[in-house]
């Protein structure tokens, strides 16, 4: 069966457990989540869960029934079918000499992100795009020696 | 007194029209088991709190009401969790009470402090921790409608001790909810239109009803649909009882213990109406080879059990009840003799050849012992050969009449079940079926039973083995026997003696009916070990991981 990648929106109440019954879903399958992002809507007693992750059509199918029978939760959406831009984002620490400073700055200018601190010999670096893109600027950057870095899920609507 | 948490689970308890619960006590649920001593509320004291939740659960079966059952924190939990899983699997409505460590404790690895909403998350519909007294009454009454509504399950309510010392005011009386009396009527005509044409128009079409119908009260209307169609019909092992064993168009249950003549006649149909089941491997075996000339139509409340392990080309989400009386106006009688007299060759074919349903002296015996209890008892069988042999046998004649642990299948089930159906139907009479080694495994039971002098009548299957395995290392195993002998060494009869109970032992090749007599008139709790041959299997049954055709005999049958 056809593997793909899917993108599920979710509205459940902003409970203690309810990631945890999420997440039980899939894993209670053998599922894994690719990624994750969650944010409290503009009722904060409602939380926006985002997840990605790879199955078979049937298989998601049957994920997003046990998901809708979760109590706490009020939505489920599938969102993959949409074609929807998915986005992410990057935060990238790394030493930035006078050497590399050009270089690092090109890539940046490139996929149209930002240098959002400096430091001694330092620099924390913003990036949002989609998943191809932060892969290549990633790899671009790793040549240069990335200190740390944190990436988010991806976000559609 | 001023009023505090424990007031309030009992005031919602007694609202929800809870009449006697089973539980167990410790550090963390006295001051509820402080405050259970005024209270109307009947508190059973079983031996075990796997005891009572079974307990629990078999009252849910039997009444249809929510059980409750009632533990501390930690130990007293975890102990739970196998009859909560129990009554998950089998869609039974309990609410599991569950104490827990005063708050300020929480999260530091306190004495007797477990994460049992965390355990229990995959095995419960829902659950909740209350962490502040002005919600319990709230949280208490949700748990208890969740636990009956749509598709029926166990509820966990975790209360930390301090909450329930908490001083509150008493709860407000529930907000009127609007009454939804008015008959519902299902939303999606059209789809039911095209079942029952679908339905019409096939040649060899049956029924497979699951726990659902019971579930949803039903039965009345299933044959109803049946006798206007003239469609035979078949159950799962939950299904079983749902309509009064006798009927003419009735196959028995499929499945790889089921019936031969229910498995052949799916796989022969044309069309298959499923009905609150969810086509689990127990029901279908191997899944590829199931029914592979039928259109496969599926009724249930949970959407999730549709299409979960069967392509279905006509699915419909809704109430079983609504959706039946829907559809018993739109199905049409046709004339199928060439279909029913097939399968009624096959019937006569298969019962010559296998009497006593291929059940054996066991079997026999288990008719006697309806015979001699009377009409209305309740079975509740364990699981083993036992289970099997019971379920073959005993002719439910109400829906509720027959109790099993289907999905879990659970070992030691049916002594704590049927304590749970005697104290809910108190005028029925209730008998615990099981084999040695379940019976071994709650057997603290029988302190129970004696204390409260509740008449559970039980009976011991003993073949001196794990019999159900036996079998399958002697059929699939080369006959390579290894721990499966529970031995001959154990005098049940005078445990249950030392227990306060009275017994007896016959063997099956005795004529039984003293014994049975005197089981049946006992006015208190009474055992009747039954002596069994270990090679007295279950025929025909399905290998491993084969199809339900590939049913296999045993010698002689
Ligand atoms: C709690 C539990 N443990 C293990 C099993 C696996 N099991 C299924 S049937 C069976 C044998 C049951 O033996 P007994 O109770 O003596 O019944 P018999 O088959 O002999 O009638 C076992 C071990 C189970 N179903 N439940
Ligand atoms: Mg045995």
């Amino acid at each position: 069966m056809d593997i793909k990648e899917s993108v599920i929106s979710i509205l459940a109440s902003n409970k203690p457990d309810v990631l945890a019954r999420i997440a039980g879903t899939f894993s209670g399958r053998g599922f894994n989540i690719d990624s994750i992002t969650a944010n409290i809507t503009r009722d904060p007693r409602i939380t926006k869960i985002l997840i990605t992750t790879h199955g078979d059509q049937d298989t998601i199918i049957k994920i997003e029934k046990q998901l809708n029978r979760l109590v706490d939760i009020h939505q489920v959406t599938d969102l993959t079918s949409l074609g929807l831009p998915l986005r992410e984002m990057m935060l990238i620490r790394m030493p930035m000499t006078g050497e590399n400073q050009d270089k690092i700055m090109e890539i940046v200018d490139r996929y149209r992100g930002e240098v959002i601190e400096t430091g001694a010999g330092y620099g924390v670096l913003e990036l949002a795009g989609n998943k191809e893109d932060m892969d290549n600027a990633f790899a671009a950057l790793e040549q240069l020696g990335i200190d740390d870095f944190a990436r988010t899920g991806s976000i559609t609507l | 007194m001023d009023t505090i948490g424990a007031d309030i689970v009992l005031q919602i308890l007694q609202e929800e029209g809870v009449e006697a619960i089973f539980g167990y006590p410790g550090a963390s649920s006295l001051p509820l088991h402080d405050r259970l001593k005024d209270s109307p509320i009947r508190h059973y004291l079983t031996r075990h709190e796997q005891a009572a939740a079974h307990a629990a659960d078999g009252y849910a079966r039997a009444t249809g009401k929510v059980g409750v059952c009632l533990s501390t924190s930690g130990p007293g939990a975890t102990n739970l969790v196998t009859g909560i899983a129990t009554a998950f699997m089998d869609s039974s409505p309990v609410v599991a009470l569950t104490c827990q460590v005063n708050t300020s404790l929480m999260g530091r690895d306190s004495f007797q402090e477990t994460d049992i909403v965390g355990i229990t998350l995959p095995i419960t519909k829902h659950s909740y921790q209350v962490n502040n007294v002005n919600n319990l009454a709230s949280v208490l009454r949700r748990a208890f409608q969740l636990a009956r509504s749509g598709r029926p399950g166990p509820l966990l309510v975790d209360m930390p001790r301090d909450i329930l010392a908490s001083r509150c005011e008493k709860a407000d009386p529930p907000e009127e909810t609007p009454s939804s009396a008015a008959e519902k009527v299902p939303s999606n005509l059209d789809q039911l239109g095209k079942i029952a044409r679908a339905l019409n128009m096939s040649e060899r079409p049956v029924i497979i009803m699951g726990g659902g119908v019971k579930l949803s009260n039903a039965c009345d209307l299933m044959r109803a649909l049946i006798e206007k169609g003239g469609i035979p019909f078949t159950t799962t092992m939950m299904g079983v009882g749902s309509i009064a064993s006798g009927n003419g168009y009735d196959l028995g249950f499929i499945g790889t213990h089921g019936n031969e003549l229910a498995n052949s006649t799916v796989h022969q149909s044309d069309f298959i109406l499923a009905v609150g089941m969810r086509f689990s491997d127990r029901s279908t075996s191997l899944i590829d080879e199931f029914a592979p000339l039928a259109t496969i139509a599926q009724i249930d409340i949970d959407p999730t059990s549709i299409g979960k392990n069967v392509k279905v080309a006509l699915p419909y989400v809704g109430d079983i009840r609504e959706t039946i009386s829907a559809l018993l106006n739109l199905v049409e009688s046709r004339d199928r003799s060439a279909w029913l007299q097939r399968i009624q060759q096959e019937r006569e074919a298969k019962d010559f050849c296998l009497p006593f349903k291929g059940c054996g002296k066991a079997g026999h015996l288990i008719s006697m012992i309806q015979e001699a209890m009377p009409k209305e008892t309740i079975a509740v069988s364990d699981v083993g050969l036992n289970q099997i042999w019971t379920l073959r046998t005993w002719k439910a004649r109400t829906p509720r009449g027959l109790i099993t642990s289907g999905g879990m299948g659970t070992m030691g089930f049916s002594v704590p079940a049927a304590i749970g159906a005697k104290i809910g139907m108190p005028d029925k009479s209730v008998v615990a079926i099981c084999g040695d080694g379940g019976f071994y495994m709650n057997i603290q039971e029988l302190a129970t039973l004696s204390y409260y002098k509740i008449p559970v009548k039980i009976v011991v299957l003993n073949n001196r083995h794990l019999g159900m395995i036996r079998q399958i290392q002697d059929l699939f195993y080369e006959g390579r026997f290894n721990t499966i002998e529970l031995g001959n060494h154990v005098d049940l009869v005078a445990v249950a003696k030392g227990f306060g109970v009275p017994a007896e032992r016959i063997s099956v090749d005795e004529n039984p009916e003293a014994a049975l007599a005197a089981l049946a008139r006992a006015e208190g709790p009474h055992l009747l070990e039954v002596v069994v041959d270990e090679n007295d299997y279950v025929f025909p049954i399905i290998p491993p991981g084969q199809a339900n055709t590939a049913m296999i005999h045993g010698v002689g049958d």
